[in-house]
This record gives structure tokens, C-alpha cells and sequence, in this order.
């Protein structure tokens, strides 16, 4: 095992040669794990690999990639001659190298534009559809066309609940796919609904979180085993321990996005970050711990609530409020004005909106 | 289960606290109007902006240590979601055993796949409900009115105990009271219809149809049986548009039946497909002398009321000694 740390500081690509040592020569059973570590946690990492040859190499080669915290984007390299084995070709021809799986991307309607998106980024992803019909008495008439062409493929579904109404169509397809011989069933749903209301504070209230979770625990396992669901920023990070065992929760967030939006801003250098309660804090300040932090509050006054800044200066900063999502959207409002009174200008972004990110996750999925 | 005593017997006494969904709120009534060992109970049903829902079980620390019991109706898929977190709670409650109490299994019809593909929503909905947590009591008691195929007794998981119940006792009582009692006979649509009822209805001379492929069309014929001279009664568990039992109703007539009634248990009837029953010039024109159905959708009975010839049979009865189980 060799392990090899880059020094990423002002030039944003550094290239880590593995031909120069000689420890890294495989053999038919060894594996090389090539770690990156940087010195700069917090800056976007773009890691790009091309494996140019190897000596005396078996056909099998398998690479895999242990992604950390940042998603790892995959470039395609333009295939040359002398590259034995080339990330390109790779898709072509299986006996060669297994670097990148198809996966078979179904949706809903309210779903298809993103889908959409998604399978833009990667030629691994292919999009498949559903006939969705209803029923005279509005029960839903399903049907997955070509359920043979998914047998031994991995196969996954982009979900939104929008409405209690439309659960029941969706998660008759989420209950069917993983029986039909798939090799792996993987559910996203961005947009975890029902998340606000994940507590009992009285006997009887009734939390739909639960409930939620529960109906998706319950996702029959397919061959590849337990269902992995992908959902970014989840209202509540207690909510993990609300799935059974059957299910693989994978909590994706929408941050990295907004970090690199704002470093394209004319004045990222003068950006705070601002968090309308501790939640939101508690969920979000190590994502965005080089920033200045404001933390606002909940103060009680008479009978009225009303938004303080509990900590940190926003006076001629651009303060941007960060949460997980907005609802009336009065919180952001009367952040926004506690905090207008100090500084130039301010902007909300709700990680709810960035729905792009889902195709990072399911980019690095299909390299897996 | 056959119909039995409507006395209670005395090793069977249980009290039983009802909740119910807001579309039951009348059957739920009747229920406990059968028996002073049930009493209902509240819960507050309520909405966030968001259209997902608010809930409140009143009285929560109350039925700690006793049976509870839930009536619902999933008359379309919005409303399942605020009922199964209902559903879902109740028997972490400490309460001492829980039944569900769902006349109507609705997608009971799309149950099998036919083609690879096929999304077969009855095994949706029977996952669902096989979900529901255990209680102290152990597993919960699922009570359901004529299913509409006898497989899905198997589509429950063991957390889950179905109980499969009739409204059968309740036409056979109201065809005892008609003037014409001893000139029943029973005609089932198809094939379907008979396996599921005609052992408990055997004591009546019985007529079976069948859909004969004409070309492309469907057509149905007499298959089995004479209805010349009878009032023919026909049966199944469910309507929705109501297309085949008219057409049963026109080849009966042809064959010589003098009336024709229907008994379904589930009057679904989506888009208020009943309209085409009612009598037609005040009485004077009637394709069928009655039309019972039971309350197990309510919001059919709501629209109907009794007006001729529909008469509602109320599943009241049965529900309660089933909650005695």
C-alpha cells in the first residue's frame, strides 16, 4: 500500500507520477491506494486520473474511487495510442477495465427536467421511462416498459414528494424496481419532506418524519443489498437513526455548490455567512468554517418572537444566510432586515434550490 | 368468518378505543352506537402550508394498557400518507393490542403481474400495511370486506394478522325480508364472483355469466343457470363504473328474469358513476329494483343517501363484534 500526500497550496493541479516508484509496481493481486491528502481541507479538490500503463498487466484491472468529502468529478481524457488502458475505452469493452458502470435513471414527471440534467453529465447514465397512468377511481396504473433490459443493471430512481398525494405512485415503482433482478437499487430524493417534524414534545403528536422513514425502511432489498437513498441536507441530522437497516442512508449536502458559487463573486472576499438559528448553524458551520460566521436568534418578547444577532459583526460584509430550507420564507425576511441595518447587501441561498448537485452524486456512483 | 350471535358472549368482553379518519366519522358513530365496550376517541387533522399533514392524537396518555382500534379509508392515494402516520403510531402508544379496521382494500384489483413490468399496487399497498409496527399485543388484526382476490391473504407480512370479513350476512338478512324471499336466485358476473361467494350463498339457486370475445368487443353471455321467472339478485364485491353489471342486467332480462337486483359490498363508483342506476321518470323505468351497497366507502354513501334503488347495508354490526376478536 502506498500512500502519497500532495501539497496543494497556490497552483490549483498538482501531478503525482505513480511510475516513479517503484513500490507501486501491481501484481496480479495487489492493490494501490492512492490517497490525496491536502493541506487546505477546505478548498474544492478536483482529482483527475489517467492511468497510463502498466507493465505486464492482466486484463482485469479494476479501478475504484474512495471518494471523501467533495465529489470527484471524472474527466475523460482524450484516448491516445500509448495508454494500454484508457479511462475512455474503458465503457467499451468490460473484459478490459471496470472503471465505469451504467445506471439506469428512472424519474417522475416533476422529476424529468432534472433527470434530464443528470444524465447530461455522464454517458454512464441512461434514462429509462415509466407509463404512468391512473385508474377511474384515481388509483394509480403503472408500468415499467423494457423490465428486462434492467436485469443485472444498476438502477436508480429520482424521487419528489411534493404532496402526500403523489407518495403512493412513486413508492409503488421504489417497491418494484429492486425485485425485477436488478444489480442495484439506489433512491434520490433531494427534498426529504416531513423532516420539520421529526419530534414528539407531547404524547400524541404525530411525527410524519417517522413515518416517512419508515414507509422507505421498508424498500425490499435487491441483489446489490441494501437500498442506498440520497437525500441532501436533511432538516435534522438525527433523522439518519430513523431508517431501518434495510436502507443506506446517504446524506449528500448542496453547500459545496454555494462555496463554489461564491468564490466567483466579485467580492468573495468579503463574504460572512449568516445562520438564522443554532440549527441551522449546528448543521452547516464546519461546511463553511473559513468564512466569518453571524448567528441569529429566536428571542422572546412579550409574546412576540423576534430575530436578534446573537453573534458576529455583519457591518460592511456581504452577509449570506444559509439554511437547509425556506418555507414562508418570514425567518429569512426578518433575518434579512436585522442584518440589513449593517452591511451592503445580502442574499439567501437555500440548499433546497440547488437541485443540480444530485448529479454530482450520481456521477461518482456510476465511476464506482 | 359466518355471521353469528349479535350478542356478545360474555368470555369475549373488550373494551375497545375507536379512532377513526374523517371520512368515517358516521360509520365510526354506528360503531360505537352497537356496543357500550367501544368508545371513540379523537384526533386533530390538520394541514401545514407545505399540504403535508399536522397530526394530534387527543388523550394520548389514555389509552395506555388498552385496545385500540383504527377505521380508515384509503378512497385515494392523497389521503393514505396522513392515515399510515396515524396508523404507524398508534401501537407505540403502550396499548395493550391494535386493529385496523379497513372495509375497502382499495388496488385490490391490480394484484398480479401479467407482464414483466406490471407494477402490481396491491403489493404496494399490502407492504404498507404489513409495516405497521407491533404492539404489546403482538401482530396487528387488519380487518377487510371481501377482498377482491383471495391471494392477497398472502401478500401480508407476519407483523400483520388479516382478517378477511363478509358483507354477505348482511344481504342474505335483507333478502329474508323481501315479499318475494323464495324466488331468489343469484347471478354472479363472471367466474371471479363465483369462487369468491357462491359457498356462502348456497342455499339460492345460482346463474353465472361470463365476457365472450366477439371480434374486439366483450360481450356477456348467460353461461350456467336460468333466470326465466326469478327475481335475480347479482353479486360481486365491487362496482366501479358499473358498464358489466348493466350489461349482466340486460342479458338476465332478455332470458326472462322478471327483476334484477345487485348487491356489491365496495360501491366505488369513481366519478360518480352510480347516476346511471337511478330510477329513470320517477320510478317507472327501473333496470334494477335494488341496488344495496355497504357503507365501506363513504364517501359513495354520502352522495347516494338511500335514494332508489340504492339501499345502504351498514358494516357497523360486523365491525363490532370483529373488533371483539
Amino acid at each position: 500500500m502506498a500512500a502519497a500526500s500532495s501539497t496543494a497550496t497556490q497552483s490549483p493541479f498538482k501531478t503525482f507520477d505513480a511510475s516513479q516508484a517503484n513500490s507501486l509496481k501491481p501484481h496480479s493481486s495487489s492493490r494501490i491506494f492512492i490517497n490525496f491528502k491536502s493541506l487546505t481541507p477546505n478548498r474544492n479538490r478536483q482529482i483527475r486520473c489517467l492511468i497510463k500503463s502498466f507493465e505486464n498487466q492482466p486484463q482485469n484491472q479494476n479501478v475504484d474511487f474512495l471518494s471523501g468529502s467533495d465529489s470527484i468529478h471524472l474527466i475523460q481524457p482524450n484516448s491516445s495510442p500509448s495508454s494500454a488502458i484508457s479511462m475512455a475505452a474503458a465503457s467499451s469493452s468490460e473484459s478490459v477495465s471496470k472503471t465505469v458502470k451504467r445506471v439506469c435513471l428512472f424519474y417522475c414527471d416533476e422529476t424529468k427536467a432534472l433527470a434530464e440534467r443528470v444524465a447530461a453529465e455522464s454517458d454512464a447514465i441512461e434514462l429509462r421511462s415509466i407509463n404512468w397512468r391512473t385508474f377511474e377511481d384515481g388509483f394509480p396504473n403503472l408500468f415499467i416498459p423494457n423490465a428486462y433490459g434492467i436485469r443485472g443493471q444498476r438502477v436508480a430512481f429520482l424521487a419528489s414528494f411534493s404532496s402526500p398525494g403523489v407518495i403512493f405512485e412513486q413508492l409503488s415503482i421504489i417497491y418494484a424496481l429492486p425485485k425485477l433482478f436488478i444489480s442495484s437499487f439506489t433512491l434520490v430524493l433531494p427534498f426529504f419532506p416531513t423532516g420539520t417534524f421529526e419530534r414528539m414534545e407531547d404524547e400524541g403528536d404525530v411525527a410524519t418524519a417517522f413515518t416517512l422513514a419508515r414507509i422507505l425502511s421498508n424498500i425490499p432489498t435487491s441483489r446489490g443489498g441494501p437500498t442506498s437513498l440520497v437525500t441532501f441536507d436533511i432538516h435534522a441530522l438525527q433523522e439518519r437513526f430513523y431508517f431501518g437497516d434495510n436502507i443506506l442512508p446517504c446524506f449528500e449536502s448542496g453547500i459545496p455548490l454555494l462555496k463554489k458559487r461564491l468564490q466567483q463573486l466579485p467580492d468573495s472576499d468579503n463574504i460572512s455567512i449568516a445562520f438564522p438559528d443554532d440549527g441551522a448553524w449546528k448543521r452547516f458551520h464546519k461546511q463553511l468554517q473559513h468564512f466569518p460566521t453571524i448567528v441569529c436568534a429566536k428571542v422572546r418578547i412579550g409574546d412576540k418572537r423576534i430575530v436578534r444577532i446573537k453573534e458576529g459583526d455583519p457591518e460592511g460584509r456581504h452577509v449570506v444566510i444559509v439554511d437547509d430550507l425556506v418555507q414562508s420564507g418570514g425567518t429569512l425576511i426578518e433575518c434579512q432586515v436585522c442584518n440589513f441595518t449593517y452591511m451592503i447587501s445580502v442574499y439567501y441561498e437555500s440548499s433546497h434550490t440547488f437541485l443540480k448537485s444530485g448529479g454530482y452524486h450520481l456521477q461518482a456512483m456510476a465511476t464506482r | 368468518m359466518e355471521e353469528n350471535s349479535k350478542t356478545v358472549s360474555v368470555t369475549q368482553k373488550k373494551k375497545v378505543h375507536l379512532f377513526y379518519c374523517l371520512d368515517c366519522e358516521e360509520l365510526a358513530r354506528k360503531i360505537a352506537a352497537q356496543s357500550d365496550l367501544i368508545t371513540l376517541q379523537s384526533i386533530n387533522w390538520r394541514n401545514f402550508a407545505d399540504g403535508f399533514p399536522n397530526l394530534y392524537i387527543n388523550n394520548a396518555h389514555d389509552i395506555r394498557g388498552q385496545h385500540v382500534a383504527f377505521l380508515a379509508s384509503f378512497s385515494s392515494p392523497a389521503v393514505i400518507f396522513e392515515q399510515i402516520s396515524v396508523i404507524y403510531l398508534l401501537p407505540r402508544l403502550f396499548v395493550a393490542s391494535f386493529t385496523l379496521v379497513l372495509p375497502f382494500f382499495p388496488t385490490g384489483s391490480f394484484e398480479r403481474m401479467e407482464e414483466e413490468g406490471d407494477v402490481a399496487t396491491a403489493f404496494t399497498m399490502a407492504r404498507i400495511l404489513s409495516n405497521i409496527p407491533i404492539s404489546r399485543g403482538g401482530p396487528t388484526s387488519l380487518v377487510i370486506y371481501d377482498i377482491h382476490a383471495l391471494q392477497e391473504r398472502f401478500y401480508f407480512g407476519d407483523h400483520v394478522l388479516p382478517l378477511f370479513e363478509t358483507g354477505i350476512p348482511l344481504l342474505k338478512k335483507r333478502l329474508q325480508q323481501l315479499a318475494d324471499a323464495n324466488n331468489i336466485v343469484v347471478a354472479f358476473p363472471d367466474d371471479g364472483a363465483w369462487k369468491r361467494f357462491h359457498k356462502l350463498l348456497d342455499e339460492f339457486p345460482v346463474v353465472v355469466c361470463t365476457k365472450v370475445r366477439e371480434d374486439d368487443k366483450r360481450i356477456v353471455r348467460l353461461k350456467e343457470g336460468n333466470p326465466a321467472g326469478y327475481h335475480v339478485v347479482i353479486v360481486d364485491d365491487l362496482v366501479q363504473s358499473g358498464g358489466t353489471l348493466i350489461e349482466c342486467q340486460k342479458v338476465l332480462a332478455a332470458h326472462g328474469a322478471v327483476k334484477v337486483s345487485a348487491y356489491v359490498t365496495h360501491g366505488v363508483f369513481p366519478k360518480h358513476s352510480w347516476e346511471r342506476f337511478m330510477h329513470q321518470n320517477n320510478g317507472s323505468e327501473k333496470a334494477f329494483e335494488y341496488f344495496w351497497i355497504t357503507d365501506s366507502c363513504p364517501q359513495t354513501v354520502k352522495a347516494i343517501g338511500n335514494r332508489a334503488p340504492f339501499e345502504v347495508l351498514s358494516l357497523a354490526g360486523s365491525i363490532a363484534e370483529a373488533l371483539q376478536i
